[in-house]
């Protein structure tokens, strides 16, 4: 069935809060509302026209007004597979943005660890979840790294962090062409910066740090 | 009569015996890479598993959301790196699908046929690699002899023996030499033979059997619900292949070839002698698929002159969003990309095989022994690259 | 021995002296030979193992194919840091490497290397050599527990499971061959298999015996496929993972010497010892000279029977005219025989290890104690029953 088609027999299954297919990209998507999520995914498994098998990814996408939550299904047998987005909105105001989104690991176990990646990575809460913790981070580590606002630390464990990061293209908005805002490196340059302080490491024969210093 | 009682092995409440916990990693030689198991043992059985992955996170994928689609294609040889050129395939598919590249038809060809070769270098290492987890420290050698002749003729198009970054969006970076297609034959012509070596000094080995078969079980329901994919999916006896399946690189409905799947030869359905015996026979699929891709190997270029001027300004997709997937050598590698107009990405996520498939460790673990636990870990096939990007 | 003895005392020494240096020497050459023995074997299983890898092994340390290696080697252990774990048992630490060693070393003092050269000819050879090399089961568990590390700790308790459960059926094989030459002693089984040709043939059990002996023994060396205390891939190094320098090389030592031990005794037991069945002809008959040295040792010991002594008369006959340097030479043929014999097995074991994977432990114990020792009893009853009805 193409994805119109799993659309159509989805919407007669009758199930509450289930929205349109998106069809303006490559890959057609329909959306949920967080609530239908766990019963969506349960009928798309059971269903013998559907029969998705599997959930090969789920991803949380971070938009400036909310967060997407997209599932990618498939059908080993019926050779046919579909995504399924849900959105969270982001509140008003100066608020700490955790969306919350039921877990589907009970339908699907491979969701077990993609929604721990997701919570590690964006911040995303799925209840129920029967393990909810960071999978690729260590437990201590504070806030989610590929959320946009994101700050990276100064130090850890200890360990102090120089970021000399130069981006090379900044994100551009709609339409417009991207500029270059770093200069090319000057033929001959080293391609490594040098540390802006020695070396920490006691055998180096670095001097010690002084820990009074600010190392942000 | 109470003493007596004491020691009677029904009982065992009133021996005290402590849980052992053991640190499987993340320095081990069998582990495949930086990966940490937590295992609670009794004795040697293990009764409970926890598996801790990330020592190997680089960030691939908040790069991919800084540089530009053209740049990331070397981060992408780095998350699995013994199969480069199926990683670059799958990116390079993906980025082509939000663009709406045309490839040229040598391209799609040459593709194939690199991808084929890496699918054995990399089926050859996980042979020789879990040869030396069960024991056996010969087969590693000759395994690597024939991946080094794979490696010398995979650098003389792209120029480096592993991390290719060969395959771009578009087609290839540069063609092969003349004599490329026939050193590729005459490298079919002896790997055929060593292939019977390695089984006659490995795969019906009684000692290799008595180890592998019968272990680390995965039915299919399992399997399905895991969402694994690759040889681990097919050895539990269902028949999906991506390049089969699901075609994404034309040539593949031109080829002839078989689909292995896990027969419970030596034990039951799904075990570990399973999964390597579908390794050990996709290699001799993939001699046939790059026999017949040598054959019919068109001419012509293998970048167009627009593609290859694109890449003077940086791509740039319309809003929308892509996922496309491939059949890497450990399972179905995916690329989801989320576009928003810029030159980079908003989004880059990647569907790595590894990831999935070693979420089913921890229920495999339990009830077996530690050196069970090898063997499964090396059936699994992970590269922790891709497990933790 | 008894020689040096006699000739400590010429030399004007009197008391305990003679028997003190006696001693000494004798320990210390065979420390010497040991050790030199070693640095042959560790370079021999390197080079086995390249060949049967398609590779060349050492080429570079020594014009010949790199056989100053474990010289470089034995110089590089010594000079390396002598690491102590942390709360790691420094006694037991310390004292596992000299145990383990002793232990096997211990078991060589009753080996016949050739007629006469044999430090002690305890009536219980054989006894006495599966005993002694128990204990280092004991050096093993103190290396491992003393590590303070998980993985020691199992390949120690592995050890102890696999090399005690072992020595039941290597013991119950050895039966076969004592059975029919009806003593412990090692010398005796070189001069009846002199007489009466090798004792594999001797029966048709006899091979089940040797077999069953020979696979016992890898088990109880620790050599592949039973290598599982020292399994590389599960365990890192097992028993031995905290260990370095030279304390490493003392379980290095331990298990090449024990290798030798075993494979002497499959050749001493089973394929003839310092005997040829056949004439191999040369210059001479240098294989009859060794059989009657072989036998003229045995007659010339206190205890030996007329008929050892009326076969060493005969063997002396048949050895023809040049009989008398015939002594010497025989002697060094027999020596030369056995330590070809014993190099055959000692490769026979190396291309195992090279070639077969890992038994896991519970297979480990089930090939022991299921397969290997009901196949022993059975060897030995079989002879047994042999002797007495054929």
């Amino acid at each position: 069935m193409n994805e119109s088609a799993i659309h159509q027999s989805l919407l007669a299954a009758g199930i509450a809060g289930v929205g349109d297919l998106d069809e303006s990209s490559k890959d057609p998507t329909i959306e949920v509302q967080p609530e239908a999520l766990v019963e969506t995914m349960t009928w798309l498994r059971d269903d013998a026209g559907c029969a998705m098998e599997m959930l090969h990814l789920v991803t949380a996408v971070e938009r400036e007004d909310r967060m997407d939550l997209v599932y990618h299904l498939s059908s080993l047998a019926k050779h046919h597979s579909i995504t399924v987005r849900v959105s969270v909105a982001r509140p008003e105001g100066d608020v700490e943005f955790v969306p919350e989104v039921p877990s589907v690991a009970s339908v699907f176990s491979s969701a077990d660890w993609h929604e721990r990646e997701q919570w590690d990575l964006l911040g995303v809460r799925f209840a129920g979840h029967p393990d909810h913790r960071r999978i690729l981070l260590p437990e201590e580590w504070i806030g989610h790294p590929l959320r946009k606002d994101y700050v990276y630390p100064s130090e850890h464990g200890g360990i102090p962090l120089e970021l000399d990061a130069v981006p090379i293209y900044e994100k551009a908005p709609a339409g417009e062409a991207a500029e270059r805002v770093s200069e090319p490196r000057p033929a001959g340059a080293p391609l490594t910066q040098p540390p802006s302080e020695p070396s920490h490491r006691p055998h180096a024969g670095g001097k010690a740090p002084d820990k009074t210093k600010d190392q942000s | 009569m109470e003493a007596l009682e004491m020691y009677t092995t029904d009982d065992r409440s009133d021996v005290y015996t402590e849980e052992l916990k053991l640190n499987l990693g993340p320095q081990h030689p069998s582990t495949h890479g930086v990966l940490r198991v937590e295992l609670k043992m009794d004795g040697e059985v293990i009764t409970q598993s926890r598996c801790d992955i990330g020592y190997l996170h680089r960030c691939a994928e908040k790069i991919g959301e800084n540089v530009s689609y053209l740049q990331f294609t070397p981060y992408t040889d780095r998350m699995d790196y013994l199969a480069s050129m199926n990683n670059n395939l799958a990116w390079s598919l993906t980025v082509e699908k939000m663009l709406d590249l045309e490839v040229p038809e040598r391209a799609q060809w040459l593709r194939m046929i690199c991808c084929e070769l890496n699918r054995i270098a990399s089926h050859l290492i996980a042979f020789g690699t879990y040869g030396i987890d069960i024991g056996a420290n010969t087969p590693f050698f000759y395994a690597f002899r024939d991946r080094e002749k794979i490696m010398a003729l995979l650098e003389r198009p792209s120029g480096t023996r592993m991390l290719y970054n060969y395959i771009q969006p578009g087609g290839l970076r540069r063609d092969v030499d003349d004599n490329w297609v026939d050193d590729v034959l005459t490298f079919c012509g002896e790997f055929e033979k060593a292939w019977v070596e390695y089984n006659t000094l490995l795969s019906h080995n009684r000692i290799f059997i008595g180890r592998t078969a019968n272990i680390g079980i995965i039915p299919r329901e399992m399997a399905l619900d895991f969402g694994l994919s690759g040889p681990v999916l097919r050895a539990s006896g269902v028949k999906w292949d991506l390049r089969r399946d699901v075609p994404y690189l034309a040539p593949y409905d031109e080829v002839d070839f078989e689909v292995p799947i896990g027969e419970g030869t030596y034990g039951t359905l799904g075990d570990c002698w399973d999964r390597y015996w579908v390794r050990m026979r996709e290699m001799m699929e993939s001699i046939r698929i790059i026999r017949q891709g040598c054959a019919k190997l068109p001419g012509g270029e293998v970048m167009t002159k627009k593609q290859k001027s694109m890449y003077k300004t940086p791509m740039k997709p319309g809003p929308g969003h892509a996922y496309m997937r491939c059949e890497n050598p450990r399972g179905e590698l995916g690329f989801y990309v989320v576009s928003e107009g810029g030159a980079s990405p908003i989004r880059n996520r990647t569907r790595a095989p590894s990831f999935c498939n070693l979420a089913v460790l921890d229920q495999l673990l339990p009830g077996t022994m530690l050196g069970d636990a090898v063997a499964i870990i090396g059936s699994l096939d992970i590269v922790l690259g891709e497990v933790d990007r | 021995m008894n020689l040096l003895i006699e000739l400590f005392a010429g030399l004007g020494l009197e008391g305990a002296w003679p028997l003190t240096f006696a001693y000494a020497v004798c320990i210390g050459s065979l420390l010497g030979f040991v050790t030199v023995y070693a640095m042959f074997a560790i370079w021999m299983e390197r080079k086995v193992a390249a060949h049967i890898q398609m590779r060349y092994g050492p080429m570079e340390t020594g014009a010949f194919h790199g056989w100053a290696q474990s010289l470089a080697d034995a110089l590089k252990l010594l000079f390396k840091e002598d690491l102590l774990p942390t709360r790691a048992n420094a006694f037991l630490f310390w004292i596992a490497p000299a145990v383990v060693f002793c232990g096997v070393f211990a078991g060589m003092i009753v080996i016949p290397f050739a007629a006469g050269i044999q430090i002690v000819d305890l009536d219980l050879g054989i006894f006495f050599i599966i005993a002694i090399s128990s204990v280092e089961v004991v050096g093993v568990i103190m290396a491992g527990w003393a590590s303070n590390s998980k993985y020691s700790l199992f390949g120690a308790v592995r050890e102890a499971a696999q090399v005690v459960s072992y020595e039941l059926p290597a013991a119950t094989a050895l039966l076969a061959p004592i059975l029919i030459v009806g003593s412990f002693k090692l010398g005796d089984f070189n001069a009846y298999q002199a007489e009466h040709g090798w004792l594999i043939l001797a029966n048709p059990l006899m091979p089940i015996a040797a077999l069953c002996y020979f696979i016992s023994s890898l088990a109880g060396c620790k050599r592949a496929p039973f290598d599982l205390p020292e399994a590389e891939s599960e365990l890192v190094s097992g028993f031995h993972t905290e260990y370095s320098g030279m304390r490493f090389s003392f379980f290095f030592l331990e298990e090449y010497v024990s290798m030798f031990v075993v494979s002497l005794l499959m050749a001493s037991l089973f394929f003839g010892g310092t005997t040829l069945p056949f004439d191999l002809g040369g210059f001479g008959n240098w294989t009859e000279w060794a059989r009657a040295e072989t036998l003229g040792a045995a007659a010339s010991l206190a205890n030996a029977t007329p008929e050892a002594i009326a076969a060493a008369a005969r063997a002396r006959t048949e050895a023809g005219p040049f009989a008398d340097i015939g002594n010497l030479i025989g002697a060094h043929a027999g020596l030369a025989i056995l330590i070809l014999k014993t190099f055959f097995f000692i490769f026979v074991q190396m291309w195992l290890r090279w070639t077969l994977p890992r038994l896991r432990v519970d297979q480990v114990m089930t090939v022991g104690y299921k397969y290997l020792l009901p196949w022993g009893l059975f060897a030995v009853m079989g002879t047994a029953a042999w002797e007495v009805l054929v």
